[in-house]
């Protein structure tokens, strides 16, 4: 670790990469924003950002159940009840009795009421507050190589999977008919956005952290031409927005969590009037 | 159709019917006093001691801590209509109460702040956090005995002799305290939440920063670097987060400045035992004695 930071000294000789937290932060930026702009791109193309927004709620429930059941570390509560919740969410959907969206409302907002019944029932809910919210600040040596190990997992994952997994998001009987197994394609994604959801949901927060997976997939898909330069440059977004926003929030004094969010969402608008201009032409 | 829709009906009135037969247990209680939170349940459980009859119950819940954004719930609304006096520790902590003593007109409302003078911090807003400092404590111990000794003229007299006998506690504690701080030189301290400035008063420290003025939000990158140049730059060697709230923040501090984080009990939470605060206080002195060294 130590050897890191004295790059980022020797690299980025900056008032604000002089104290550790911040170094922590910047690694933490690095890892987790390609992840979300990596996982963002299949998110938005199976029209699935609602879904990410109820497993980021269901997060709260997760606390609440570790605080219930005296877990000093929420991961593992959080994890596994994100899991349940993605798992029920997708079974639910593929009985077909009510469209995606409607099922996937109930279960966000389920998922919410709960963690607030469950987490106020212990008394007074504004000390869980900090998890709305996020903060990248405390962000931990070894939270960070974990970081890392999922970063690479995903990596491995999409280059195994992604041929498979984009044939299922756009013509899953096609996909069928071809021999892929789509229902352990569509659950194996299902559980990927689960676990990098609440992986970081302590550091960026429940109320933002959907913005990051849907955000610079959005933008990317307003400017790329094909599959390759969409995922390229939903990571570049995704990363700039990151590293940019964490600096700007240092000298503002403002949330990192949400000024890396405004800096994504100006991005995708940007990306938008750009795309209208270039059809107009 | 019309017999389904008829059960479905018949299921929600029973349903509800039950809810509402459950509870309502009577108990032997002759008189209730309700406390708005833990500092002052303690107070109340030291001047009601051995009262025949009495209930002393706590309205927040021993966990809860201060009641910065505290949401009243039903079962709260419930205990304060039942209780014959609701003890509040005043200063602004229950501000959200007004609302519900003025609907109780009949609720006789114990303020134990009367008479302490409050301190503001740069933008004028009042520090309810008196019963930090033992002095204000006492003080606040005497305006509830008079308050409940008006409400419960009967045991007046039991009242007046269990708050002499905890002050005598207190003032022991506090003459004990303040001799053994007395020869600590180094008396500037950094909190994380604004809890400590009665206290610090009381025992002359000298507060330089309060970081995260607001427990439950987290501070910005900019006022961790401020407060870690701050240290640095001056002769404080401890920084102090509370038992009630993540120390991530002032573990940053601490590791970034070369200081040690200790633990400093305004004793909003505990065990619920008479002897609760006498204790937290006690901790603070030997925490304060290791820091301050």
């Amino acid at each position: 670790m130590n050897a890191i930071y004295s790059l980022i000294d020797l690299l980025l000789p900056f008032e604000w990469t002089e104290f550790n937290y911040m170094k922590n932060a910047l690694l933490a930026v690095l890892l987790i924003t390609p992840l979300f702009g990596l996982v963002g791109t299949m998110i938005v193309n199976n029209k699935m950002s609602f879904f990410s927004d109820a497993l980021g709620h269901s997060a709260l429930t997760g606390i609440a159940i570790g605080v219930l059941m005296g877990i000093d570390n929420y991961l593992i509560s959080m994890m596994g009840f994100a899991l349940l919740f993605a798992l029920c969410i997708s079974a639910v959907m593929d009985s077909g009795t009510s469209s995606a969206d409607t099922i996937i409302g109930v279960f966000s907002s389920t998922g919410l009421a709960l963690g607030i019944v469950l987490l106020s029932a212990s008394g007074g809910f504004a000390k869980y507050s900090g998890y709305l919210i996020g903060d990248i600040l405390t962000v931990q040596p070894a939270e960070i190589v974990m970081l890392a190990f999922i970063l690479l997992a995903v990596l491995v994952i999409w280059d195994l999977f992604f041929n498979k997994l984009l044939l299922t998001s756009i013509n899953a009987d096609l996909a069928a008919s071809k021999g892929i197994n789509t229902r352990f394609v569509e659950k194996l994604f299902v559980i990927i956005v689960a676990a990098i959801v609440t992986v970081s949901i302590k550091w960026v927060g429940v109320l933002i952290i959907n913005s990051l997976l849907v955000l610079p997939a959005a933008s990317a898909r307003n400017l790329a031409k094909g599959m390759r330069s969409y995922h390229l440059i939903a990571v570049f977004i995704s990363l700039f927005s990151g590293v940019s926003g964490l600096i700007v929030s240092y000298y503002t004094g403002t949330a990192a969590g949400g000024t890396i969010v405004l800096i994504a969402a100006a991005i995708f608008f940007f990306s938008y009037f750009l795309n209208r201009t270039r059809e107009k032409a | 159709m019309l017999k389904r829709a008829a059960a479905v009906i018949l299921a929600a009135a029973i349903l509800l019917f039950s809810a509402g037969c459950a509870g309502r247990t009577t108990q032997n209680v002759r008189f209730r006093v309700v406390t708005s939170f833990y500092p002052l349940y303690i107070m109340a459980l030291n001047i009601t001691d051995g009262v025949p009859g009495i209930q002393v119950e706590n309205m927040a819940g021993q966990q809860a801590g201060c009641l910065h954004d505290y949401q009243l719930q039903s079962k709260d609304m419930k205990n304060i209509e039942q209780a014959n006096v609701f003890v509040m520790n005043g200063a602004g902590m229950e501000s959200f109460m007004n609302k519900v003593t003025s609907q109780l007109p009949d609720l006789r409302v114990v303020d134990s702040s009367e008479g302490i003078s409050l301190l503001a911090n740069e933008s004028g807003e009042e520090n309810p956090h008196i019963w930090v400092s033992i002095s204000n404590c006492i003080r606040q111990v005497s305006n509830i005995e008079k308050g409940l000794a008006q409400a419960d003229p009967q045991n007046a007299e039991a009242y007046r002799t269990n708050a002499q006998a905890y002050t005598a506690k207190l003032s022991v504690l506090r003459d004990k305290m303040h001799t053994e701080l007395s020869h600590i030189t180094n008396r500037d301290i950094i909190t994380f939440h604004e809890a400590f400035p009665y206290f610090a008063e009381e025992f002359d420290l000298n507060i330089v920063s309060v970081v995260n003025r607001e427990p439950d939000s987290q501070p910005s990158a900019r006022e961790l670097a401020e407060t870690i140049r701050l240290i640095r730059g001056s002769g404080v060697k401890a920084v102090f987060a509370e038992p009630q709230y993540p120390k991530s923040a002032a573990n940053i501090v601490a590791n970034e400045s070369g200081v040690k984080v200790y633990s400093l009990d305004p004793a909003v939470t505990g065990e619920n035992s008479k002897d609760a605060y006498l204790d937290a206080m006690e901790g603070n002195l030997k925490t304060l004695e290791e820091a301050l060294k």
